[in-house]
């Protein structure tokens, strides 16, 4: 994988990006295509350091070249031994040459104050990675003797299959790993050109050569396709225009993203933690129980004739208790001036809501929509906005054994004694019988 | 003939008051900024001394300017093809820093931040490229007014063909004489900064005449800085670029002359327009040198001349253009009157600068200071001058001192005659002769008075009509719309951003 990525990917990565960067460099920033010489701020290292150091460089890249360029003519030289030890005689020269103009430039940059203080980091960086290079460069001219003849079947065929955009690292697969280190190192350094000085490669002044001594340019008579001033306008519109469209995708974006994160969360539903969905649970558990409550208390009065209200005792004649009656409407429970239960449904006629429990001046008042009701006669007082009375419902007294002692229909239609003064043992019921008939 | 016009300059050395006001103008508009803090655009020297930088003169040393070969060939002293790329990377040639002076500024914040005292604090100079102190050894104008002499003017170049009893007697201190020379890119018809560009990014523009370096195209290989004869190429050691004089191209364009002409406190600067014969550049600065002068002058066409307005009207320079070279004071200066000569014609570039050399350092010699009135006597002071005839023929004329001579007459003359007008002890016989043998007429002595002395800015300065709203008014677009940009032709705008 690690191969791969070196000896494929890098390189591609690399030439990629010099060549893309550089481009865009050229076209957007000219003005930074420079050499930044630095003799001006000091001449003496300088001259020793950048003589030695192009003049042995050049000679290497030449070197280095020619063997890519016309692999044939190389191997077939190659193989004349006076050949081969003269060209890899010149290299290490070259290469030593090269080496002490690096370092020498090196030492200047950080020693030199003046010098210093034109100095950037991608300098530094691009001066070191130089040193390693030509360093690991000698280091394979000694450890792997004879480049010059064994590169046309390792490195050659490899930097062509690279070429011809059909990578083959299985040429150098066997090699040492120095000339291994030597290719990734010249990778890094195609990566780097672009973001340092070293673009100044790309303009080494040949034109010099051929071109007339003067030059004279007529601006008012320069080329202009558009006309220098719509050109100008066309580019400023562009500018704008772009501007704009970045600014207004980037908003649309933005909005978008809020948009979907809404949606999503909506889908999701809310995150909870333990302590809320425990309580949910509770709430749940809490309104299941209820619900079994009240079909335990459904099955009670579908199966039983008599349902237990209250004590007689426990009756009060100013608060109702509250009951279930047979139809599972709410109804209250009364004692009243004589001493017997009184019970009346509790679901006000007007729209059904629970009639409150506390009794006052005989009446009890349904808390919606003020309905007072009559106790005694269920009626509705007048004006209210319940028109139908609240039935009283058929009670039934039992004593402790559960003998029947006397019972009062919904009408009020009584049945048996009643002892009061054991009256207050007797539990009061409500019995199917009355419902029924009723 | 190959018509074409350039805006040229005049300097009037006996104007000179040596103020420098000039030099701050163009460094407050142009050299404020770092890396360009070392130069100056516009400098003036005190002559006799070595100037800047460090006797720039000597092209021994910095083998700038043209020289004749063997074969009668005009070549670079700097370079040729086959050396040119090997001094891309080391170039003997170029002046360093130590040559000009390294800029410092001071600490300011060490008379805020020092401790509580008995001495009162210091700012310390520190050195503008390296921001530590700084011990001072020279800086701009070090040697200004002859101060540090006699170390400085005993180096002057110039002073070389001056005899050794000459030259100590010009040094003395009782005798002791100075002169001012106020020095911009002299924006020559031959430049050898053009010539010696690898990049080719230095240009001469076409309707002007004004060197430029472009600086998208500058490359930094300063071949150009030690090419330049006159040292009027800087290096901008934090760009990587090189920079020179614009001659306030933006200014001129607008119909304003450049920011050390207007500032100028002793009027001595004059801009016109010269029409030249470019064909006729190379041949004519092949001449020997005592002959330069005259071979330079004779490249020079007459506005006048119905066939030079015919042949300029042919190369595309518009009779506007031809009305600005018929009113040019410059014109007038160097052909109709002959009193301005070019600095260091012996470079052989052609430069588009003149100037009318120093009479009164000259005329003091004679009789402790005040003027000889004696009209036989008048000119045989020149030949004893105390700046000698030999000095600024070295500056001037390439070691003529005849055309020196000339131009010492005419202008004695002048002020023979504006004498006997004013003062009235001079008969009207004598002034006749003077100017008789001046070789000028009166009308032009006139002439030359009302130029020299009563000028207005607008008979200084003619400006040529290349103003940038004419050209913007035959590209049909509106002045509202192209007010951001500068530039004659096609032009971009300054733009930051996206």
């Amino acid at each position: 994988m690690l191969e791969q990525f070196l000896f494929i990917g890098l390189p591609y990565i690399a030439f990629a990006i010099m060549v893309v960067v550089s481009i865009y460099r050229y076209r957007v920033q000219r003005f930074t295509y420079t050499a930044l010489g630095s003799q001006f701020l000091e001449g003496n290292q300088l001259r020793w350091g950048s003589l030695a150091w192009h003049a042995g460089i050049l000679v290497i890249l030449i070197g280095h070249l020619i063997p890519v360029i016309a692999p044939g003519l190389w191997k077939a030289l190659a193989s004349v031994p006076a050949f081969l030890i003269t060209v890899e005689l010149m290299g290490i020269i070259a290469a030593f040459l090269s080496l002490t103009g690096l370092v020498v430039l090196f030492c200047r940059r950080v020693a030199s104050a003046r010098v210093s203080a034109v100095t950037s980091t991608a300098d530094l960086l691009l001066l070191l990675l130089l040193i390693a290079q030509v360093l690991v460069g000698i280091s394979v001219a000694s450890g792997a003797r004879w480049g010059a003849a064994w590169s046309a079947s390792t490195t050659t065929p490899y930097l062509w299959s690279l070429a011809t955009l059909h990578p083959q690292t299985e040429y150098i697969t066997g090699l040492p790993p120095t000339v291994r280190l030597h290719l990734v190192l010249a990778w890094c350094i195609f990566l780097i050109v672009p973001f340092t000085r070293l673009v100044h490669v790309f303009s080494v002044p040949v034109a010099y050569l051929w071109r007339p001594p003067q030059k004279v340019v007529w601006t008012t008579r320069l080329p202009q396709p558009m006309g220098a001033h719509t050109m100008q306008l066309a580019q400023d519109t562009r500018r704008y225009f772009l501007r704009g469209a970045l600014g207004t995708a980037g908003a649309a974006f933005l909005l978008s993203v809020g948009a979907l994160d809404r949606l999503g969360r909506f889908f999701r539903g809310p995150a909870m933690d333990q302590a809320h969905q425990a309580e949910l649970l509770q709430k749940k558990l809490q309104r299941l129980e209820l619900a079994a409550a009240e079909r335990a208390l459904e099955i009670e009065r579908i199966e039983k004739q008599y349902i237990f209200v209250a004590q007689l005792s426990e009756l009060s004649d100013k608060d109702g208790k509250y009951f279930t009656d047979y139809h599972m409407r709410p109804a209250l429970a009364f004692k009243d001036a004589s001493g017997l239960p009184l019970l009346i449904s509790a679901k006000c006629t007007h729209l059904g809501c629970t009639v409150a429990s506390t009794m006052v001046g005989g009446r009890i008042l349904c808390p919606c929509h003020v309905s007072w009701f009559d106790v005694k006669t269920g009626k509705p007082a007048p004006g209210a906005p319940a028109k139908v009375p609240l039935p009283h419902i058929g009670w039934v007294l039992m004593d402790a054994q559960g003998n029947l002692v006397a019972s009062q229909g919904a009408t009020g239609e009584r049945a048996g004694e009643i002892d009061m003064a054991q009256a207050g043992n007797l539990g009061v019921y409500i019995a199917k019988q009355f419902e029924e008939t009723a | 003939m190959n018509v074409r016009a350039h805006v040229s300059m005049v300097f009037h050395l006996d104007k000179c008051i040596g103020c420098h006001t000039c030099s701050v103008a163009c460094k407050n508009i142009w050299t404020d900024r770092p890396g360009a803090e070392y130069m100056w655009w516009n400098n003036v020297e005190t002559k006799p001394g070595t100037g800047y930088p460090t006797r720039w003169e000597d092209q021994l040393n910095y083998k700038g300017g043209w020289e004749l070969n063997d074969k009668r060939e005009l070549k670079l002293r700097s370079q040729n093809k086959s050396n040119y790329f090997q001094k891309l990377f080391y170039n003997p040639n170029q002046p360093g820093l130590d040559e000009y002076y390294e800029p410092w500024t001071y600490r300011y914040s060490d008379l805020i931040d020092a401790p509580e005292g008995h001495d009162q604090p210091t700012a310390r100079p520190i050195s503008q490229i390296t921001g530590e102190d700084i011990d001072i050894q020279a800086g701009p104008n070090w040697d200004d007014d002859l101060g540090g002499s006699p170390v400085y003017a005993e180096n002057d170049p110039n002073l070389d063909v001056l005899t050794e009893d000459e030259r100590r007697v010009l040094l003395e201190v009782e005798q002791i004489t100075m002169m001012y020379l106020p020095r911009i890119c002299n924006h020559c018809a031959n430049p050898s900064c053009v010539a010696s560009c690898p990049s080719g990014a230095l240009y001469k523009r076409g309707e002007d005449g004004i060197v430029l370096v472009n600086q998208d195209t500058c490359r930094g290989w300063r071949a150009c800085v030690a090419a330049c004869p006159y040292k009027k190429v800087y290096y901008n050691w934090k760009t990587g670029k090189s920079e020179k004089c614009i001659l306030c191209y933006p200014r001129i364009e607008t119909g304003q002359p450049p920011a050390c002409f207007h500032s100028c406190v002793g009027r001595i600067r004059y801009m016109g327009v010269l029409l030249y014969d470019a064909d006729r550049v190379e041949e004519a600065m092949k001449a020997p040198e005592e002959s330069l002068v005259e071979s330079q002058r004779s490249v020079l066409l007459d506005p006048f001349d119905p066939a030079v307005i015919a042949g300029a009207e042919a190369n595309g320079i518009s009779p506007k253009f031809v009305e600005a070279a018929q009113k040019s004071p410059v014109w007038n200066y160097v052909m109709k009157w002959k009193l301005a000569l070019p600095l260091h014609p012996e470079f052989r570039t052609l430069p588009m600068l003149y100037y009318v050399p120093p009479l009164l350092p000259v005329s003091g010699r004679a009789g402790d200071g005040i003027y000889e009135q004696n009209a036989s006597e008048f000119f045989s002071s020149l030949d004893n001058a105390r700046l000698p005839i030999r000095y600024l023929a070295s500056l001037f004329s390439a070691g003529n001192e005849k055309a020196v001579h000339d131009v010492m007459k005419r202008q004695m003359a002048v002020r023979y005659y504006k004498r006997a007008q004013d003062v009235d002890d001079v008969s009207t016989e004598k002034v006749r002769a003077v100017l008789r043998e001046a070789g000028i007429t009166e009308q032009e002595a006139e002439e030359i008075y009302r130029m020299t002395t009563l000028a207005q800015l607008n008979d200084r300065y003619v400006m040529p009509p290349i103003q940038r709203e004419e050209n913007i008014a035959g590209s049909g677009c509106s002045p509202e719309m192209c007010k951001g940009s500068c530039g004659l032709g096609a032009i971009t705008a300054p733009a930051r951003g996206l």
